[in-house]
């Protein structure tokens, strides 16, 4: 039988998941102009690669209805060129002048991370029903 | 003859609230990989079930007196499939936000009936268990 807990457990892997993309959008958006890490590059945009899981293998062995959760499968630095700004004056400035900067795009970054809030609410959502159901059920004991 | 402790009529409750449960885990699972790469919405339909129930002939179902082979039946898990003819987004993902909460939804309200009802058949039976008190 495919367990209420078993479809709990997917939906908190998701707000797991989102939380990491709001973070990882958030770190992004914060160092979209720092010139120097600790390596001395520029800032890499940093992105979430998201793959699917079963909580319960169990399930699908049976061939029932099994839950799947999402799981983090890796946070990959985006290989894209860095941005080049004109300004002499910076102690990063190469010697025609040019700063590279970190190639992160903010409204990009902004996007994510409103797709990730909506889709954590949405399992937000999906836990408050499943909730009501476990509740509904224990009701039977009364 | 129906008596008050009427077996098919749980079971066949019971059933009604397992399969609630299977769309509800199916519909979880679609919001929770909402945004994962390549990830096909997946759905558990009545039919299905009711081909597990039944076998993949149609004869028990004649052949028996109405509800009480469906009643008799002994489990409800059914399998899922792949939802056909919903278009996938660039990334192969063709889970879509609304349709899932609304199958949440409606297993919810499902699994919400199937219960009153099975609270009510147990109440009858305490009543009847208690002399009437």
């Amino acid at each position: 039988m495919p367990s209420l807990f078993a479809a709990f457990n997917a939906s908190a892997s998701a707000l797991d998941a989102q939380r990491t993309r709001i973070e990882v959008a958030v770190s992004n958006i914060a160092n979209a102009e720092s010139t120097r890490g600790p390596d001395g590059q520029p800032y890499r945009r940093r992105d979430v690669v998201l793959g699917s899981a079963p909580v319960e293998t169990f399930d699908a062995a049976l061939g029932r209805a099994e839950a799947v959760g999402v799981k983090v499968n890796g946070i990959v630095e985006d290989q894209s060129a860095f941005r080049r700004r004109y300004e002499p004056s910076n102690p990063d400035a190469d010697k025609d002048g040019f700063v590279a900067m970190p190639n992160v795009d903010v409204p990009e970054e902004m996007v994510d991370m409103l797709g990730a809030a909506r889709a954590y609410q949405a399992n937000i959502t999906a836990i408050g029903l499943i909730r009501d159901t476990i509740t509904r059920a224990l009701d039977l004991g009364k | 003859m129906n008596d008050i402790t009427d077996n098919a009529i749980v079971a066949a409750l019971g059933r009604q609230m397992t399969r609630a449960v299977a769309r509800e885990t199916v519909a979880a699972s679609n919001l929770a990989n909402l945004d994962t790469p390549g990830y096909k919405a997946r759905e558990a339909t009545f039919a299905d079930a009711l081909d597990d129930q039944l076998g993949t002939t149609p004869l028990p179902m004649a052949a028996a007196s109405g509800g009480a082979s469906i009643g008799a039946a002994a489990s409800a898990a059914g399998g899922t499939r792949e939802v056909e003819g919903v278009a996938a987004r660039r990334d192969g993902n063709s889970v879509q936000l609304d349709r899932e909460l609304v199958a949440l939804t409606r297993a919810s309200a499902d699994f919400s009936a199937a219960q009153t009802a099975l609270a009510a058949k147990f109440r009858l039976v305490r009543y009847a268990i208690n002399e009437g008190r």
